[in-house]
């Protein structure tokens, strides 16, 4: 007899949008790079009305970048840094991967399988070690001069 | 066969903003990394004026501006396009989004170019 189909059991909560049980890492990266594009395309649209500022004159660009000078603004702005770092490092691992390369041969699926996932993840932890690097150095490059 | 098209010009832009906007990053906010100045003299007015009369800075700014409006808009409509719309919705989505596109890259070609033609401080 077939199972009766019965109510989703959602027992993570809100904790099921950042940790859903089986999700491997390249599914947090999955996430990862589409938060960090919205954001950064949001931004894009922001920062483009915003520095139109320059037409009304110097005392009003000066009285924004003088906005821009505070703590808060510097860490947003470390922020769009890692994010950028982020979207990019991963972008190109998805483009390696998209285009075939650190996939390995392809093979009979024998028990246990090893999907392409699994291959291509050292790639994946170096990319990754890279993009963390990148952050570093530019956080210490933009918060300690 | 259109699909396939937008898809292979949002992969081609990439290498662009990456050059370009690690430019754009050297000069606005790692200026004392790269060119021995401060953030703050990098920003400063007069400055800014200064480097958007350059031809090159020009170019650079509106390549900019297509390439990185054009893969961040046609991602968002892919994220946008994952949701179960009805067709008519659908048409909604890429009329938006092409409308949100011309105007911020309208807006960001003008000011560019009032920047470009700025008789300077």
């Amino acid at each position: 007899m077939a199972n009766k189909p019965t109510a989703y059991n959602n027992r993570l909560g809100l904790k099921g949008w950042v940790y859903a049980g089986n999700y491997t890492f390249e599914r947090y990266l999955y996430i990862g790079h589409r938060l960090s594009g919205l954001g950064l395309i949001s931004y894009m649209v922001l920062h483009i009305i915003e520095t139109a500022n320059r037409m009304r004159g110097e005392e009003a660009w000066a009285d924004l970048m003088g906005l821009f000078a505070s703590p808060v603004f510097k860490i947003v702005e470390y922020l769009l840094f890692a994010a950028a770092v982020f979207h990019a490092m991963n972008g190109v691992r998805l483009l390696l991967v998209e285009l075939g390369f650190f996939l390995g041969k392809p093979q009979e699926p024998i028990f246990p399988y090893k999907s392409s996932v699994i291959k291509h993840r050292p790639l994946t932890y170096i990319i990754m070690l890279l993009a963390g690097l990148l952050m570093a150095l530019g956080g210490s490059s933009l918060f300690f001069k | 066969m259109r699909e396939t098209r937008l898809w292979s010009l949002h992969i081609l832009v990439i290498p662009v903003i990456a050059i370009l906007l690690g430019m754009h990053f050297a000069v606005q906010h790692y200026a004392p990394v790269f060119y021995g100045m401060s953030v703050e003299k990098a920003r400063d007015f007069a400055t800014m004026i200064e480097r958007g009369k350059s031809t090159a800075q020009f170019v650079v700014y509106i390549l900019l501006l297509a390439a990185g409006l054009y893969h961040g808009l046609y991602g968002t409509r892919g994220i946008i396009r994952e949701l179960p719309l009805s067709p008519a919705m659908v048409k909604v989505v890429d009329w938006g989004i092409l409308t949100v596109g011309v105007l911020i890259f309208a807006l960001g070609t003008y000011v560019t170019w009032w920047t470009f033609v700025h008789p300077g401080v």
